[in-house]
């Protein structure tokens, strides 16, 4: 085939190609809209979260305790970021807005730091707390990689040990007649030093 | 012009069609007239890619609301600049813009091939060529940026504020440059498989390719922290989202692949390894385009119910399919050439390097993955956020900083106790001493003594090669210190330009573990009203506000509270945060509100102050004080141009001949060898 054919075919080709998708696509209808790249937010995800309050009670932390505890509970508006921090840079979303003051009501309740995460978690769901809990079939998810790296870690040990071994050197005599040195122990260790401190 | 470039969108889908057919044909008939068509149809299919794109830049440029990309993600009255990012903004584009860069590299790839691995060109050109069918047709079916609308809208939805600002308008591209660069040594690794041709020159092709694509994701993964810190206002740069981590997985292993290929380079070891290195680095690319284009992972960046994914997943499958196969196929061919000598030599602590890099990357995938494996086996969702990766990166990355010390004092070879203690001295006794120094001021922060000790324990091995060298010359060449710097690192750029990469790791490790001793706090202040504040330094700052002011710019409508601020009772200036309201041409509101941080930086903390909200004209604060913040964007610079040091090529030398020279008479030669 000639270039200026096969130019002109891949031209026509490539205009059939064109005209027939848009044909197809005029009989789909218009596809939804995918082209945004950040997330939409949720502004109607936020869930009452109340327990009554503890007999006598009295606030069971202070405000630096408070923050701290709401960087553990996720913000569930989409942002994927903490209560404290989703609140403290955005007011437009109303999802942290409203999980801080169910925990503030809890804080007034007299309840602790663990018994305000279950309460969330009762009601969320796990995907409340900003880190999987350290029990069950969550500490695959901490443990795993470390067990990863010790295996790696092992078996490349296992490798070069094995190369070692089969790197040592070996003298054989030809001829019964013993191979000679090369140089001195010292020209050796000379040689050698040079050798390493190279690069 | 842009029907021509829609039109040029899919020739050049038929163009790549061709250049993989007759390329792989070529390759298996040995027939050099169809490589050369194959070669051919590559650079048309490049020549018609740059078509496809003048094509949107037109349409985007010329407010063609016609088109759905344009439409939704430009304005009437946005800057020019942002009109023009807009292009790798939304899917499509994004797309598009993919296949763009993958076109232009492979023709450059395979224009510059070096002679002697010409063999290599028929497979290599093939295998791009298929990766270029693949985003093409992906373009052209699932993600079409010139699909058009039912109707012409007046004006477009604009693009979201967040994305209006510089550094995204130079962060994504930059991103894109670097996965896209891993393109090139898959497809040479490929090459170099089936032809079972896996010497020394398919080496130099990807470990230049491969330094590129270090570079670029270098740049792109600092420029997105500083996009992070600067505009998101979370006061924070880096967040462990899925998209941030699949940006890291090619870089880490990446430069695994970087360390392990001097071994193979020096020793002939590792060639096993180094392969499976490379085309992890490329499926890795691909697998987190996957992961969060397919909307199964829950992510800030996500492109929702994006009908890409399914496409992502049935080509990295069969990628991997295809590599696992012609890996396990040539085993043999890539035997080690030379054993190790020693646990203790600098081949075996790249090893050590190689293992932790690696152990990093799954520790990062597998926590991105966690989620979908725990609701197939649980049943229920959870989250795997900053404090999870943490928890398991944090010792893991303080491990790969030792390594980066340790590696560089360590012979080839074999290292003698005398070498070690040698070089190990002066580093361990100056990170003990960092260590230590830190500890009676007060810190006490376990990670982050670790880390500051072995900071210091590396810049001091840094620094002492550098001085080594330097001194060397100095007593050989009589040469300045100035000069002797520069002509050290200009002579040996490889193994300077890494010092200069490691002296930027040690500059973001200090500044991570700055992160350690941030303060947060949420402050209401009225006009005129004042409030004092301590920082983790012990200094104390004064706010005063000066009120709630509202205006009106080109594009949006803007809230701004004004701080006069004070340290240690010494004026610092006004410092001014923002809520900025977005609207179109009918002035109709367009997205959520956006923010507009105060910062003030200096190298020691940056101060930063974020408007969450204005209510009964009080505005509601968060003040921040972040600790060596500044340096973890001087850390990323430093990186990149350690790369560019180690990147820019390297004059051939002609050595003078040394000691003597014999000559001999003529046909003597051959008898003397003999």
């Amino acid at each position: 085939m000639q270039r200026r054919d096969f130019i002109t075919r891949s031209l026509a080709l490539g205009g059939s190609a064109l005209f027939g998708a848009r044909a197809l696509q005029a009989q789909q209808g218009t596809p939804a809209d995918t082209t945004g790249n950040l997330f939409d937010m949720n502004q109607g995800a936020a869930r009452t979260v109340t327990r009554p309050p503890k007999p006598g009670a009295r606030p069971s932390m202070d405000a630096d305790t408070r923050d701290a505890l709401e960087h553990k509970i996720r913000c569930q508006c989409g942002c994927t970021l903490d209560v404290y921090t989703c609140r403290t840079t955005d007011f437009s979303c109303e999802v942290s807005p409203a999980m801080h003051r169910d925990v503030m009501a809890l804080v007034e309740g007299g309840y602790s730091a663990q018994e305000i995460l279950d309460a969330f978690v009762d009601t969320y769901g796990e995907r409340a707390l900003m880190a999987p809990k350290k029990e069950g079939f969550n500490w695959a998810g901490y443990l795993v990689p470390f067990g990863a790296l010790a295996a790696g870690a092992a078996a490349v040990l296992v490798v070069l040990r094995g190369m070692q071994r089969g790197s040592t050197p070996t003298e054989v005599p030809v001829d019964g007649v013993p191979v000679p040195p090369i140089g001195t122990a010292d020209e050796m260790t000379k040689l050698n030093d040079a050798i390493r401190n190279d690069d | 012009m842009i029907l021509v470039g829609e039109l040029a969108l899919w020739v050049a889908l038929l163009m790549a069609a061709w250049a993989a057919t007759t390329s792989f044909a070529g390759g298996a008939l040995g027939r050099e007239d169809l490589v050369a068509s194959g070669r051919r149809g590559l650079y048309a299919t490049t020549a018609m890619m740059v078509l496809a794109s003048i094509g949107l830049w037109t349409a985007l440029l010329t407010h063609d609301f016609s088109l759905k990309y344009v439409a939704s993600n430009t304005s009437a009255n946005m800057p020019k600049v942002y009109v023009f990012a807009a292009f790798w903004g939304g899917q499509a584009g994004s797309m598009l813009f993919w296949a763009l860069i993958l076109s232009v590299y492979s023709a450059i790839a395979i224009r510059f091939v070096p002679v002697k691995a010409r063999d290599l060109v028929p497979w290599a050109c093939g295998t791009l060529a298929v990766i270029l069918v693949f985003f093409i047709a992906t373009v052209c079916f699932k993600a079409n940026p010139y699909d058009r609308l039912s109707f012409v809208p007046a004006d477009g939805r604009g693009m979201n504020p967040q994305l209006q600002n510089p550094g995204m308008a130079i962060h994504p591209p930059n991103l894109y440059l670097g996965y896209v660069a891993t393109s090139i040594p898959f497809a040479f690794a490929i090459a170099a498989l089936v032809t079972r041709r896996l010497d020394a020159e398919w080496l130099g092709i990807v470990r230049r390719w491969s330094l590129l694509s270090w570079f670029f994701l270098t740049i792109g993964i600092t420029l997105g922290m500083w996009w992070a810190y600067v505009e998101l206002g979370w006061s924070g740069y880096w967040a462990w989202d899925p998209v941030e981590n699949a940006s890291l997985l090619p870089w880490l292993t990446g430069t695994a692949f970087l360390h392990s290929i001097m071994i193979q380079e020096k020793r002939g070891m590792l060639r096993k390894w180094n392969v499976v290195l490379v085309v992890t680095t490329f499926l890795l690319a691909i697998f987190g385009t996957f992961i969060t284009r397919s909307g199964i992972i829950e992510s800030v960046h996500s492109f929702a119910q994006s009908p890409v994914g399914s496409w992502f997943a049935t080509f990295f499958l069969t990628a991997t399919a295809t590599t696992i196969y012609f890996v396990a196929t040539r085993l043999r061919d890539l035997e080690a050439r030379a054993e190790l000598e020693s646990m203790v030599s600098r081949e075996a602590a790249f090893l050590y390097n190689n293992v932790v890099l690696v152990g990093i990357a799954f520790s990062v995938l597998w926590g991105t993955l966690f989620p979908i494996l725990s609701e197939w086996v649980r049943g229920s969702k959870i989250t795997v956020g900053p404090p999870f990766f943490n928890t398991v990166n944090i010792p893991l990355g303080l491990l790969l900083l030792g390594l980066t010390g340790v590696g560089p004092l360590i012979a080839w070879r074999k290292a003698s106790t005398s070498n070690l203690k040698r070089q190990f001295a002066v580093p361990t006794a100056t990170g003990l001493i960092v260590g230590v120094v830190l500890f009676a001021l007060g810190m006490r922060d376990g990670y982050a003594l670790v880390a500051y000790t072995l900071a210091g324990f590396v810049a001091a091995t840094i620094v002492q090669e550098f001085q080594k060298g330097i001194s060397a010359r100095r007593n050989i060449h009589g040469e300045s210190i100035p000069v002797a710097v520069v002509r050290l690192i200009g002579r040996n750029r490889r193994r300077y330009g890494g010092y200069i990469v490691h002296a930027g790791i040690v500059v973001l490790f200090a500044a991570f573990a700055g992160l350690a001793f941030k303060k947060d706090h949420d402050v209401q202040m009225k006009a005129g009203e004042a409030k004092e504040l301590v920082d983790p330094l012990g200094h104390r700052w004064r706010f005063v506000s000066q009120g709630v002011s509202t205006s009106e710019t080109l594009n949006r409508f803007v809230t701004a509270v004004g701080l006069e601020v004070f340290r240690d009772g010494v004026p610092q200036g006004i410092l001014t945060s923002e809520k900025r309201q977005y609207f179109d041409s009918n002035k109709q509101p367009q997205f959520q509100p956006s923010t507009e941080v105060g910062i003030r930086p200096s190298a020691k903390m940056d101060l930063y102050v974020v408007l969450a909200g204005v209510r009964d004209e009080t505005a509601e604060l968060r003040i921040s004080f972040n600790p060596l913040v500044v340096w973890v964007w001087i850390g990323g610079m430093i990186m990149a141009i350690g790369g560019l040091i180690v990147m820019w090529p390297q004059a051939e030398r002609r050595r003078a001949p040394s000691g003597y020279v014999a000559t001999l008479e003529p046909k003597r030669e051959l008898a003397a060898t003999t």
